[in-house]
């Protein structure tokens, strides 16, 4: 190289520099270009200076973005003349900016810390108005603005830059609310800075951010329902603020106020967070730096480069926040090849672990772990995956020798989030954490977990709590100790003192809801019994609280009743007669419904009845034989009592409420009753048409919500008795047609266990008309959740569907979410019904819009069929198609379509398409390609695309070759067309000087192929590659 | 011209140098005489690592973590240690940053006897030719120095310090500015 002294050396207008640093390419290609223009127009008047750049852009290519660079540049770094330079632009590009933009991504990415205070508020202000002009692509530019805002950093610049590109976002609301990733950025980008803007001087700020938030959240849910499971994160975090409060109402008892396709927090959770998302809050250079780290550093030599990282974005009070941003993406984002996993460089775990004891304030601390753990806590090993939480294991199994304290913290929160995460789901935590646990076995990520859960390092507290939790992980072949004499015995008697206290914490505590038949308690010092209880802890346990003895003791409570309710209730225990068990029972509803009955009773009455009546909570409750009288029959328990007099009142009865109350109580104690109490309604002729009760007892109950108290009795019907379930069907979807026509999770509750002769008798009912399970708004939904179920729920799901006659049209877009190979089961269906269908545009677009894949013959089956059947249809839809999307420039759609991670159609696959149909049809008399339509679309896309598709194509563009349009017209239609037409523009181009030709032509191209992320890769790589040999 | 020379492969006395390599520590300053600051800095590639002594405004602008391309350097022994010199014409340019593996080990700028040897006897073929040194650079630097014998050579200090370990620091960077001039 020839360096140039350092001395003198010009500071650039673009970018802040030192004499340390090296001449910047950009900076200089962007100065030249400037030079470019101001010779053109230098000394004219503003019309010639129009005219001269005008003429000069319409010369080739290379001085067509020389200008627009040069007035790029100019209206960077001179604010008076920007107006003026933006209008030229508008004026003189011809690429609808494509330039620009690819110019200003490339700041953004590389450049932006660098930028020069002007530069930076001139870049800002010209996208502002790229999106006033709604510029096509501005949304891309807008988001990658955004990641430039750093999580953690309340410097001025940082909070200059989130105040103005929230003021865009506010402004041009209207034109946001077009873009869904835009939307969803937003929020996501907005919710996480609130954070940071808490101190009162920030206040004003924080607020706009809030408005921002809860506007877009509130009128745009489903789009930002696409984030995932992170939504919830971010939202837990800032859920004092009141709006935001708000909102968490809604999501928690209300959501469908937030959208009807919305059924509840869980299906939120159960949503994997797109990588985009945990991405984005990450500036590039966080990025690069991360990614370096993860895929060059070695294992041991991490710790300067920890540093480096540290005093740039970690050494302040409010980078505290940052540490959840980036152990989600080390988790989310980060996961790196096999090669890598099994070479010696710095693992995720190890950086991880870095972050966690680097943390000083306990909020960020507890924020960070549970960031480390989300993926965890509603895990599925279909939907989500090892990578995702295998960070958490290893960093606790890594840190037990040389950080055990680490270690102990984080199985302290895994044993804690169970139940405290959020109560109502604490059934599904469990299920999550279990799954997970599982799953890394399973993949061997670790082969026994009893050396960590029982490790001698852990207090005693903490590990008697993870055998309560975790009995079946804690026990390992070989005892963990095996070959220290002295440590395993200290640890058996620790064991066997810290037993006796389980027991103690154990009573309380234990929830036997569903099934008492063993106390889980009792065996907890045996391994071979422990097993035994595996099928327990697997379970769904919605409630805490029921009290199990073996016989019905009612000892405990029977003598805090008053004398009079005491005789009743021993003489039920007494007697064994049916026909006497009831008239007792009417008697107790009578003394409980007396006005001097004592409110504060009512608890332990409950207690009571339960446990005597337990016995009719076993077994099954529908009669084999389906008759009325059988029904009549089942319905004639004593607990059916409290049902009977319940409907015979009138709701504004103070005697209802009381009611009520009770069934509350006996509920609290035995959650079968639920389903019972559904039962009887749909049974009894006395309850006949007051199936609305269950409403009024959901919302009585503890659960407060009928949603959520139908799907747990519903849950518990499914796993105690599936004839009742299906039963049950019908009505329950009847009559709650909003609680069930939406909920995924009730069809798969039915779907999981029915089986084919059920199925097939749910399907006569929905075509006899007696059960609607589905519904246009919310069919589309279902189908998509039930792509993760298995097989036969997946096919009966379908088969329901079919039953009912909803359009197909409701549910094409489906097609956008299946995948080759990992949806079978929806694709073979869909193949199947859309070959009855005479093809629309939209289902043409859709099936066009799958990915090519050798072996994905979907496309092309059904185009055939089509071909066959309806060739004038589909030439008419493919040609509008085509035309459509050769007008899209392409360059543009590549940015954006790395934004969406559903399939999206571009001109490429739609000619991949039609080639494949083509080399299928090849043998056949179909005549689909000698149509009209067809031949003129495909001219008019040869004419346009590039040379690389020309030849790529060239079969299928030839069988256009010999038609001819009877007025044909020029092939781009634009102002000075035949000097800017791509065919023309080959020839006539001479370059200024080979060197920047070239120069500039490989960088173009560069920038246009590839999409930001392999950028920003290459700019890493770079560096490094220049030291590699 | 342009290849790169890895630190594994810097020996006293290479000349015209080009070293791509990242700061793992930026030293204390300290001051000359005539008021020019002086920093030793160590640097590294994935061969090893190596003292730089860095002069002036540039040195406060290195920061730990700076990948830096080093042009027309040169190597040369002082205190018995390798130490690494922008020569004249030759500049530090930052290139990147934190994005480079390196090697701390082996730290070429340990203290090695046998360079102290070579030293001494460089110093008198030094002492005896200046401008044939192979540093490139010419000593012109005599007169500021307090101790005339080290004769302006930044390499050659060693045999001097010796005798003068207070003044060593001021000697070699004396030595060096004097010959960027």
């Amino acid at each position: 190289m020839e360096p140039s002294p350092a001395k003198g050396k010009p500071q650039g207008r673009l970018l802040v520099s030192t004499t340390l640093d090296a001449k910047d390419e950009l900076e200089e290609r962007l100065e030249r270009c400037v030079g470019i223009v101001t010779s053109l127009t230098n000394g004219l008047s503003e019309r010639e200076a129009n005219d001269a750049i005008t003429a000069n852009v319409c010369k080739g290519p290379q001085q067509h973005e020389e200008v627009c660079l040069g007035l790029f540049a100019l209206l960077l770094t001179e604010p008076p003349q920007a107006q003026r330079c933006y209008r030229d632009l508008t004026l003189v590009n011809r690429d609808g900016m494509n330039v620009i933009l690819i110019k200003i991504n490339q700041i953004l990415m590389e450049k932006f810390l660098k930028l020069q205070d002007v530069c930076r508020t001139q870049l800002v202000w010209l996208v502002r108005e790229l999106v006033k002009s709604g510029v096509i692509g501005a949304d891309g530019v807008l988001m990658t603005l955004m990641k430039q805002i750093a999580g953690g950093d309340i410097t001025s610049k940082n909070l200059w830059l989130a105040e103005n590109v929230l003021d865009i976002l506010l402004d041009q609301r209207e034109w946001v609310l077009k873009s869904g990733m835009l939307i969803a950025m937003s929020v996501y980008t907005y919710l996480r800075l609130i954070v940071d803007h808490g101190t009162p001087a920030l206040l004003v700020l924080r607020q706009k951010e809030v408005d921002l938030c809860i506007g877009l959240l509130r009128e745009k849910f489903m789009e930002c329902f696409i984030i995932g499971r992170d939504l919830v994160r971010l939202l837990q975090i800032v859920a004092r603020i009141p709006e935001m409060e708000l909102l968490w109402k809604d999501l928690l008892h209300n959501p469908q106020a937030l959208s009807p396709q919305f059924t509840g927090l869980l299906q939120l959770l159960t949503a994997r967070t797109s990588r985009k998302f945990l991405a984005c809050r990450l500036t590039p250079d966080m990025e690069t730096k991360l990614l370096f780290m993860t895929s060059r550093v070695r294992f041991g030599q991490q710790k300067r480069y920890q540093d480096w990282f540290q005093r740039q974005y970690l050494s302040t009070a409010e980078s505290q926040s940052l540490r959840c941003d980036l152990i989600r993406y080390i988790c989310g984002v980060v996961h790196p090849s096999n090669e890598v996993l099994s070479s010696d460089i710095l693992p995720r775990w190890a950086i991880i672990g870095w972050l966690l004891t680097t943390c000083t304030s306990n909020v960020a601390a507890s924020n960070a772990k549970l960031a480390l753990f989300y993926d965890w806590l509603f895990f599925s090993p279909e939907k989500d995956s090892i990578m995702n939480i295998e960070p958490a294991i290893l960093v606790m199994h890594h840190s037990m020798k040389p950080h055990p304290a680490i270690t102990a913290t984080l199985l302290d929160f895994m044993c804690r989030i169970i139940p405290h995460f959020f109560p109502p789901l604490e059934g599904q935590v469990r299920q999550g954490v279990f799954n997970s646990l599982t799953f890394i076995m399973e993949k061997r990520v670790l082969a026994h977990l009893a050396p960590l859960f029982d490790n001698p390092k852990l207090d005693r507290e903490l590990r008697s709590m993870l055998r309560e939790r975790f009995a079946e992980f804690c026990s390992s072949p070989s005892p963990p100790t095996e070959g220290r004499d002295e440590g395993a015995n200290e640890m058996k008697m620790e064991e066997s003192v810290s037993l006796e206290m389980d027991n103690h914490v154990l009573l309380d505590k234990e929830d036997g809801c569903y099934d008492n038949t063993e106390a889980a308690f009792s065996d907890d010092e045996e391994e071979v019994n422990n097993k035994g209880n595996k099928k327990r802890e697997f379970r769904f346990h919605p409630i805490k609280e029921a009290v199990i003895e073996e016989p019905a003791d009612i000892t405990p409570y029977v003598d805090q009743l008053d004398d009079t309710m005491k005789e009743k209730v021993l003489q039920l225990q007494k007697g064994s007669d049916t026909e006497a068990h009831c008239e007792v029972m009417q008697e107790i509803v009578d003394l409980v419904l007396e006005e001097d009955f004592d409110s504060e009773q009512m608890s332990t009455l409950a207690s009571c009845l339960a446990e005597l009546f337990k016995g009719h909570f076993r077994g099954d409750v529908l009669p084999d034989d389906i008759t009325e009288e059988s029904l009549e029959e089942s319905v004639c328990k004593p607990v059916c009592l409290v049902f009977r007099n319940l409907c015979q009142m009138q709701e504004d009865n103070s005697g209802f409420s009381v009611l009520l109350e009770m069934l509350a109580e006996l509920y609290q104690k035995q959650p079968k009753i639920g389903y019972h109490l559904l039962y009887y309604l749909r049974a009894s002729k006395a309850a006949m048409g007051k199936m609305s009760l269950y409403e009024s007892f959901a919302q009585a109950t503890a659960l407060g919500d009928l949603h959520t108290c139908l799907m747990m009795d519903m849950k518990a019907c499914q796993e105690d008795d599936i004839r009742l379930l299906c039963y049950l069907t019908p009505s329950i979807y009847t009559e709650f047609p909003d609680e069930t026509l939406r909920s995924g999770e009730l069809l798969n509750m039915i779907v999981a266990v029915i089986d084919s002769t059920q199925l097939q008798e749910l399907m006569c009912h929905v075509m006899i008309g007696n059960l609607v399970m589905f519904r246009k708004d919310s069919v589309l939904n279902i189908l998509i959740q039930s792509l993760e179920w298995e097989t036969f729920e997946q096919y009966s799901a379908w088969q329901l569907f079919l039953a009912h006659s909803i359009p197909l049209e409701t549910i094409i877009p489906i097609l956008q979410h299946l995948k080759y190979k990992e949806h079978p089961e929806a694709l073979s269906c869909l193949l199947l019904q859309l070959r009855r269908e005479k093809p629309s545009g939209e289902m043409v677009k859709m099936v066009l819009s799958r990915p090519c894949h050798p072996e994905d013959q979907f496309t092309t089956s059904i185009l055939r069929h089509w071909a066959a059947k309806h060739d004038d249809v589909l030439g008419e839809h493919i040609k509008a198609l085509l035309i459509k999307n050769n007008n899209m420039p392409r360059k543009r759609q590549s940015l954006r379509s790395s934004s969406s991670k559903l399939a999206q159609l571009t001109l490429e696959q739609i000619l991949e398409h039609m080639d494949n149909l083509r080399l299928n049809l090849s043998n056949t008399k179909n005549s689909f390609f000698t149509q009209t339509p067809i031949l003129q679309a495909l001219q008019h896309v040869q004419a346009s695309c590039d040379e690389a598709h020309k030849m790529r194509f060239s079969d299928l563009f030839s069988l256009a070759e010999e038609y001819e349009e009877p007025s044909s017209k020029p092939p781009k239609s634009r102002r000075k067309a035949p000097a800017s037409s791509p065919r023309s523009r080959k020839g006539t181009v001479t370059p200024v000087s080979n060197e920047e030709e070239s120069a500039s032509s490989s960088a173009s191209e560069e920038e246009d192929s590839k999409p930001k992320a392999p950028k920003r890769k290459r700019k890493g790589s770079s560096a490094v590659a220049s030291d590699s040999d | 011209m342009t290849t790169e020379t890895h630190v594994k492969d810097i020996k006293p006395g290479l000349k015209n140098l080009n070293v791509i390599f990242i700061v793992l520590e930026t030293g204390r300053v300290t001051k000359t005489k005539d008021g020019h600051e002086v920093r030793t800095c160590k640097v590294a590639d994935k061969t090893g690592s190596i003292s730089i002594s860095v002069w002036d405004e540039v040195g406060g602008l290195i920061q730990t973590g700076d990948i830096i391309r080093l042009t027309k350097g040169y190597a040369s022994v002082f205190k018995g240690c390798l130490t690494l010199y922008t020569g004249r014409g030759g500049e530090l340019l930052k290139i990147g940053e934190f994005c480079m593996v390196y090697s701390e080990v082996p730290n070429f700028s340990e203290p090695n006897p046998e360079y102290s040897n070579m030293d001494q006897m460089k110093n008198k073929t030094v002492r005896g030719n200046d401008t044939t040194n192979g540093n490139g650079v010419n000593s012109q630097g005599s007169g500021s120095s307090t101790t005339p014998p080290q004769g302006g050579r930044a390499g050659s200090g060693v045999g001097s310090r010796a005798n003068n370990p207070g003044g060593t620091t001021v000697n070699g960077k004396e030595t060096r500015r004097s010959t960027k001039r």
